[in-house]
Parts: structure tokens; C-alpha cells; sequence
């Protein structure tokens, strides 16, 4: 019983990695339309940055906002750069420039950091503490914790806000929400910023872990964009309850089901989504294609 | 000088022109009808001056033009348009649709005062505030595109074909409110419509279209009592 | 009637590019046959993937699995049934176009999203699968295939074209090819002008008035899924030979986006495009690493830059730039291209209508 429960809370908490991660896919998919393939990449080199910061001598609690800052920031120029002048080509398009992104940043990351991996940091210790007599590191709690405060940060802002309001509106209705005098094509921009910001704690938080390489969210982004298909794409609590049930069930099937080692563990996870979608073919939260004024 | 002048206008979409030369004006505080049989192309001139659609000719509003203006600072400048389908925000709630509404004022007072105004023409819109917008019916979702207008305080309202698929009872609520707003605020009206009665009842001046072209234009009451321009261009 | 009029010179444009294409081994070593070979392969599958996505709307980001399941149904049937290589090409298609088909038939109910999400899964989940059954595919160790060699009479007749060398195994490798693509392209090019491919298209353009106008949309769609994954099943076959070698990490899941972007930049809908396509993916990466310093006009800083950076990131940046200044594929800037020049040349005016239809409704 202890250990099924050491493996529930390992699950949720790289569920929250992955659930941080396919939020940041929701908020661009319900921007545009398409999946941003390049968010992991971007995510990672947001990491880079973290550790070059942390590498000359910064305090790993003043490096992570700056990193997100700068991760906001340049989610904004790329969609300003790159994003922008194909707005209005098909989606198959959109599609093809973000993996070209990916391709890029990838090789960017490659050619300023080199291809060896390097252990990231972690605020948090690997010592245990003792949860109904279930031994849970302080590591997983703690990117529990941080995961949590993102998502509700994120939350607050869409939801609470005017500015998030706007955003929203921009997403879903752009033509009617220009008629409000919202400037959507500033809207889009932010959303690109806000996920980016949202993807670097992602790979933060995923660093120490799996050890940072230019090639290291590859598999994360995998399991973001099942997780993001599972809740149902269009949907951001979906988002973070499919990272949670992602998490939680390729931990247990890693632990408990024979012969489910490393690369059927990602099998593992298509076949919950395949189940689920020919039961509710939107995903577990998801609506019905949503159409855009 | 008019609040809104057109003059010789084309317009249209991608290798087919719609507008050939359209040429109307709005006064300050004036109702103005714009009718036209389906394809007249009512539509597209609203969309002209709101800028979706691009456009030839001169456009003033406020004596500025509005060749290279975006839709947004288009709108910020004092025009509330309420498209043909009302451009109701279906994923957003009612409030969230009302507080765009708002949008542009924020922190600029009186906006609360005007949320009252706005939920006594529209009491409906006050119960049904926490709920998403797209479980309102035709006629509740046009007061709610109205209610939004109206919290933007504009110079000038573009309403394309409010009538559309409402009941005559709800239309003629509809109507008396928008002729309620244009009394006590002064807001210059510019209506398409194909109701014409309607609208000939509500407006002051009338322009009709015809293919892309105003065919007949004058005083709305002259042209309600006119047999042969009834016949012909109203249906009726 | 503009059809019947274009129809000529179009027919001559493709009778041009067969005869350079047949010509090609004459000019270029063997070894560069045999890259050519590869860009005819990625052509046919590509081919197929156009028929899918491009034609009838769907998607697909799992075609490197069923390239997978033709190159092994080949390396399979000649390495432990010692089959002749020639006869397992049409077996591979027929095979792999079947799992296509019988896969097609749960796509029906996935909306584009969840569509992509499904044979992204397949791709992910094959090379696994595909080491498991050991006895059947060696596992991790693949399966070596020697080279095919050409029949005598066609070695000698070449060598006598050619008064040359006999034909080398990558030449007759680039023949087959050849052959294989133009059989396949001839068919494609029929569907797509018969009622199939109008149907495939009427799926494409709004499903819901092709219904309407009697099109079997579960028929069409499963049959465009079938007639893909045969084209990919074909490719794989040849890939095999043409490597010499199959292995499960062979076919990663790159391969299946590398060929959707191949067929997205060829341009979709279109014929040519894929022929397009196979020269990009075969050619961009080996480009991406040597294109930046044969441009003497970008700034020695700036090229070393990009040497240094890698072709991951020429490639990448490549890759944004065709489609910022060519949404539709080369196919597309060729065709609009071509079009603009005609239309300034007759000097077009501009339409005007009589009545139009109603504004578009915008919500």
C-alpha cells in the first residue's frame, strides 16, 4: 500500500509537469487553432537559461522569475516574428513553421550549449517526508507545489481578470472582439508569452530530473500533448486534470504491469486517450469544435 | 459637416465587387436607415466602415478618414457596430460579454451607472448574467449585442439587421429601446435593415440600395407614403 | 474549355520531366542514382500521403509506421522465405494498404485533432512493436538485405545505351524506382480525375453537403486511408532495398513528421507537388549544412554562424521562410506564379458581377 502510494504521488507530481506543459498547448490551440509543436523546445531553452544564470552564481529563486520573464518575452517575439505573417494560412502551415521552430531552437540549443547532459539544480531536497506512511520526497512535493501555484496563477489571470478577459475573447471570437476594440493581434501575443512563461517552469521543474540536454522535453511534450488531447484540447482545467491522470497511470503501469518498460510506458498512454476517445470523442472535458467569429 | 460621410465607396471580396460607388451620410444624433434586398450590399458597407472588409472611395468619420484605421482604433474612435449574427461571445458569459462591452472605459466613471441603465432596458440580461451566452435565445442574445453597444458609449451605432429571425413583439421592444437611446444620448444611428417599415417608422433619413448603388434616397416619411418607391425597392 | 486548351502543354511538361528522369543515371555517378532513388521513394510516399491529406482532408502523423510495415514485409519475406525481392513490392503495398484500410475504419470517428494524435501514437508505439516479435524480425538487430542486382539483359542493353559499365545495383535500383513511381503517379493522377478524386475532394471541401449529395463518405475515407498506407507500404519496400538494411530505429517518429512536412511544402492537392516533396525531404537536410556558405552574399559572421549552428537550424529556419513566402507548397507558388504571369500578359480586367449572393453570415 505504501509504495502504490509512493507511485500515486510520483505520478501526480510529474503530472504536474505534464500538466503545466499541455496547458501551455491549450492556450495556443485555443488561440489558433493548432498545436505549437516548438513549446517543448522553447521550454528548454528557457531552462538553458536558467541554468546559465544559476551556472554564474544566482540564487535559483531569483533565476526562475527572470527566466520566466525572459520566457514571456520571447514567447511574444516569436509570435510576433515568426507567427504573424503566416496568421492567415492554413493550419496545416502554422503547423509546419512550428516544427520548423522546433527544429531551429533544437539546434540552437545545441550549437550554444553543446549536446552533454548537465544536472539542473533542484531548491528541493531528495529527503522524505512521511505522508499516511507513505515515504513522498520532498522533490515531488515540491514541483507539486510549484505546478500548483502556476496553474492557479494562470488561472486567476484568464479568469479574474479584465486582461485575461480580453485574452479569452481574442482566442475564441477575434473578428467580434475587434468590433470591442480589443487589439487581437496583442492578444495572440501575450497567449504566446503567457504560454512560453508557463512551458519554462514546465522545463524547470522537469530539469533536475531527466537532465537537461537540448533533447530532454521531446518525451515530455509527447506525454503535454496527450494529456492536452485527453482532458479535451480546447479545455485548460482538462488540461490539468488529463497531465494528473497521465502522470498517475504511466507511473502505476511503469511499476505494476509486466513487461511495460520505458518506451511501451508512452504506449500505455495512447491507449487511456484511444480508450477515452472512442467513449467521448472531445476528451474528457471537452466541447464540441467551437466556432470562431 | 456629418458625423459620417461616404462617398463613392467600392468595396468587395477578393475579384468581385460588391459596393460601386456608395455615397451617404449620418448627422450627429441621427437615425439613419440603409435598405436594400438581400446581396444590396447593406452589409458590406457597415463592414467597410468598421474596416473588414477593404474599400475604395472616402470614408469620414468626425471629418478624420478611415482609410488605414484597424478595426480597433476604428472602434475606439466612437463606432459601436453590432454585426448581421450579433457577434455575441458564445464561450464567454453574459456579464463577461457586457464587461467587453465596457472594454474601452475602463475606470472611466459612470460605466457602473450604465451597467444599471443597460439591466433596466434589459432585465432579462441581470438574471441570466452568470450564465454562458450561447444558452440565449435570438432575441435575448440581440439585446445582449445592444446592451454591449451601449456600454461603449458611442458616437455612432451601426446595427446590421437587428429584426433578423425575432418575433414582431420582440422586435418592436427591440426598436422602441434603440429609439429610447438615440432620444436620451444622442447616439447617431445607422440601421440596415430588411424590415423596411421598421425601419423607415424609426429612422429620419433613408438610403435605399441597389446592386452596390444607392438607388433612391430622401426623408423617411416622404418615401413611406411613396407608392411606386414601396413597391419597387421595399416589397411592400 | 481553358482545360482542353492547357491540357497539351501540360501533357508535354510531364513527358519532360519522364524523359530527364529515365535519362538521369547517364549523367550522374551510381551513388548519386542511388540518392535520387531515395527522393523518387519519398515521392511515392508522399504521393500517398497527398491522397490522404490533401484530397480528402484528413491527416495523418503516422505514415513512417506503414513505410515501417513495407520494408519489413519485403526484408521479412526475402531474408527468411527467400522470396524474390522484385514479387514482395506489390505484397508490401497490398499488405500495408489493408492495415491502412481496416486502421481507416476507427478514424472515421476522430475529428482532425484527435486524428493526428492517433497515428502520431501508431508511430510512437512501432518501433517497439516491432522489436518484440524477435523471431520473426530480429528485434533490435534488423535485417540485412543484399543488394539487388539488375538481370543481365537489362545490364547489357544499358551498358550498350550507355556504351558504358553494365548497370550497377544502384542504378537498376533507381529503375525500379523510377518505374514503381511513374506506375504510381499515373494512378494517382487518374483517380484524382475521375469521380473518386472528385468525391475525395467534395469530402475535403464540407463533408456535410457531400453527404448530402450522396457521396459515401465512410467508403471514400476509409479507402483514401487504404490507398495511403498502400503507397507508404510501396515506398517502405523499396527503402528497404535501397538501404539494404531494416532495423525498428529505421523508422523513428520523425520520419512520419518529416514526410508530412515533405508533403505540405511540395504542396497539397496537386499532383506535382509530392515529386516536389520527395526533392525537398531527401535534399534540405544535406542543403541546410552547405546552403548558407555557397551564398556570397550573406556576411562571412553570419554564415559561420549558421555552419557552426548546425543544419538542424538552417533547416528549421528554412522550413519557416518556404512557408511565410509559400503557404500552398511549391506547387502552389509555381501555379500562382504562373497564373499572375499569364493574367498581366492578357492583361485581365476586373470582375464586376450583377447580383451577388448575401453577405457571408459571421457568426
Amino acid at each position: 500500500m505504501q509504495e502504490f502510494l509512493q507511485q500515486v504521488l510520483s505520478g501526480i507530481a510529474s503530472g504536474g509537469i505534464y500538466a503545466s506543459l499541455a496547458l501551455a498547448l491549450v492556450l495556443i490551440y485555443n488561440a489558433m487553432g493548432l498545436v505549437n509543436f516548438a513549446q517543448g523546445e522553447m521550454a528548454m531553452l528557457a531552462t538553458f537559461l536558467a541554468f546559465t544564470l544559476i551556472d554564474h552564481g544566482m540564487s535559483y529563486w531569483i533565476a526562475l522569475p527572470i527566466t520566466i520573464l525572459v520566457a514571456f518575452g520571447g514567447g511574444i517575439v516569436i509570435q510576433r516574428v515568426v507567427i504573424r505573417p503566416v496568421e492567415r494560412a492554413p493550419v496545416l502551415t502554422l503547423v509546419i513553421v512550428t516544427l520548423g521552430l522546433a527544429t531551429l531552437i533544437n539546434g540552437l540549443a545545441g550549437f550554444l550549449f553543446g549536446y552533454l547532459p548537465r544536472s539542473f539544480p533542484s531548491p528541493f531536497s531528495v529527503q522524505t517526508v512521511s505522508i499516511f506512511g507513505a515515504a513522498a520526497s520532498y522533490q515531488d512535493l515540491g514541483v507539486i507545489g510549484v505546478s500548483a501555484v502556476v496553474l492557479v496563477l494562470v488561472y486567476l489571470l484568464l479568469q479574474r481578470t479584465t486582461l485575461g478577459l480580453a485574452m479569452r475573447a481574442a482566442a475564441h471570437h477575434p473578428e467580434a472582439s475587434r468590433l470591442l476594440g480589443v487589439r487581437v493581434s496583442w492578444m495572440l501575443a501575450l497567449g504566446w508569452g503567457l504560454a512560453s512563461a508557463v512551458g519554462a517552469v514546465s522545463g524547470i521543474m522537469v530539469a533536475p530530473i531527466l537532465l537537461l540536454e537540448p533533447n530532454m522535453m521531446q518525451t515530455v511534450v509527447i506525454y503535454a500533448f496527450a494529456a492536452a488531447v485527453l482532458g479535451g484540447i480546447d479545455s485548460p482545467l482538462g488540461a490539468v486534470i488529463g497531465g494528473l491522470v497521465i502522470g498517475v497511470t504511466v507511473n502505476l503501469a511503469g511499476a505494476y504491469a509486466p513487461g511495460v518498460g520505458g518506451d511501451l510506458q508512452l504506449a500505455v498512454a495512447f491507449a487511456i486517450i484511444i480508450a477515452v476517445l472512442v467513449l467521448k470523442p472531445n476528451g474528457l472535458l471537452g466541447r464540441r469544435a467551437t466556432r470562431r467569429v | 459637416m456629418a458625423l459620417l460621410e461616404l462617398d463613392g465607396v467600392r468595396a468587395g471580396y477578393g475579384q468581385t465587387r460588391v459596393l460601386h460607388g456608395v455615397s451617404l451620410s449620418v448627422g450627429e444624433g441621427d437615425v439613419v436607415a440603409l435598405l436594400g434586398a438581400n446581396g444590396a450590399g447593406k452589409t458590406t458597407t457597415l463592414r467597410a466602415i468598421t474596416g473588414g472588409v477593404r474599400w475604395d472611395g472616402i470614408i469620414n468619420f468626425g471629418g478624420r478618414s478611415l482609410r488605414r484605421a484597424t478595426t480597433e482604433s476604428i472602434v475606439r474612435m466612437g463606432i459601436a457596430h453590432v454585426p448581421e449574427g450579433r457577434g455575441v461571445l458564445t464561450e464567454l458569459t453574459v456579464e463577461e460579454n457586457l464587461r467587453l462591452g465596457a472594454y474601452l472605459r475602463r475606470g472611466s466613471d459612470g460605466v457602473a451607472k450604465d451597467y444599471d441603465r443597460v439591466f433596466g432596458y434589459f432585465p432579462i440580461l441581470r438574471e441570466r448574467r452568470k450564465l454562458s451566452a450561447s444558452t440565449l435565445s435570438g432575441g435575448e442574445q440581440q439585446m445582449l449585442a445592444l446592451a454591449r453597444a451601449l456600454l461603449m458609449r458611442p458616437k455612432l451605432l451601426l446595427l446590421d439587421e437587428p429584426s433578423l429571425g425575432l418575433a414582431p413583439l420582440v422586435v418592436r421592444s427591440i426598436f422602441d429601446i434603440i429609439r429610447a437611446i438615440n432620444e436620451s444620448d444622442h447616439v447617431a444611428v445607422l440601421l440596415v435593415e430588411q424590415n423596411a417599415r421598421i425601419a423607415l417608422e424609426l429612422s429620419s433619413h433613408a438610403y435605399v440600395l441597389e446592386v452596390g448603388r444607392v438607388a433612391v434616397e430622401g426623408d423617411s416619411a416622404k418615401l413611406k407614403t411613396e407608392e411606386s418607391v414601396r413597391r419597387s425597392y421595399l416589397g411592400y | 474549355m481553358r482545360f482542353l486548351s492547357q491540357a497539351p502543354r501540360r501533357y508535354w511538361l510531364v513527358a519532360l520531366v519522364v524523359i530527364v528522369f529515365a535519362g538521369l543515371p547517364t549523367q550522374v555517378t551510381s551513388f548519386q542514382s542511388l540518392e535520387w532513388a531515395e527522393v523518387l521513394i519519398f515521392a511515392i510516399v508522399i504521393m500517398g500521403l497527398n491522397l490522404l491529406v490533401g484530397y480528402s482532408g484528413q491527416i495523418s502523423l503516422g505514415h513512417g509506421a506503414f513505410m515501417a510495415v513495407g520494408a519489413y514485409t519485403t526484408a521479412i519475406l526475402v531474408h527468411r522465405y527467400h522470396m524474390d525481392y522484385l514479387a514482395t513490392i506489390p505484397i508490401a503495398g497490398l499488405l500495408t494498404g489493408l492495415l491502412g484500410f481496416v486502421l481507416g475504419i476507427p478514424a472515421l470517428r476522430l475529428s482532425p485533432l484527435y486524428l493526428a494524435l492517433a497515428t502520431f501514437a501508431l508511430a510512437v508505439v512501432t518501433p517497439s512493436l516491432i522489436k518484440r516479435p524477435e523471431n520473426l524480425t530480429q528485434g533490435v538487430q534488423g535485417i540485412l538485405l543484399p543488394p539487388p542486382q539488375p538481370p543481365d539483359w537489362v545490364s547489357s542493353m544499358f551498358a550498350s545505351v550507355t556504351s558504358g559499365p553494365a548497370m550497377t545495383s544502384d542504378q537498376w535500383l533507381y529503375y525500379v524506382s523510377f518505374i514503381v513511381a511513374v506506375i504510381l503517379f499515373w494512378v494517382a493522377w487518374n483517380i484524382v480525375r475521375r469521380r473518386p478524386g472528385r468525391a475525395l475532394m467534395a469530402i475535403r471541401d464540407g463533408e456535410v453537403a457531400a453527404a448530402a449529395s450522396g457521396v459515401n463518405i465512410a467508403g471514400y475515407k476509409t479507402l483514401a486511408f487504404g490507398l495511403s498506407a498502400f503507397y507508404a507500404g510501396v515506398a517502405g519496400s523499396l527503402y528497404g532495398l535501397a538501404s539494404g538494411y531494416v532495423s525498428p530505429d529505421s523508422f523513428p517518429v520523425a520520419l512520419s513528421f518529416t514526410l508530412l512536412v515533405g508533403a505540405v511544402i511540395g504542396g497539397l492537392g496537386s499532383i506535382a507537388g509530392p515529386l516536389f516533396g520527395g526533392i525537398f525531404t531527401f535534399w534540405l537536410p544535406i542543403m541546410s549544412s552547405q546552403f548558407v556558405q555557397t551564398q556570397d552574399w550573406i556576411p562571412d559572421q553570419v554564415a559561420s554562424v549558421f555552419k557552426n549552428a548546425g543544419p538542424a537550424v538552417t533547416y528549421g529556419a528554412l522550413l519557416i521562410l518556404i512557408m511565410i513566402f509559400a503557404p500552398n507548397g511549391l506547387a502552389g507558388l509555381i501555379l500562382s506564379g504562373y497564373t499572375r504571369l499569364r493574367s498581366r500578359l492578357r492583361g485581365v480586367g476586373e470582375r464586376t458581377t450583377g447580383q451577388v449572393p448575401p453577405d457571408p453570415q459571421t457568426v
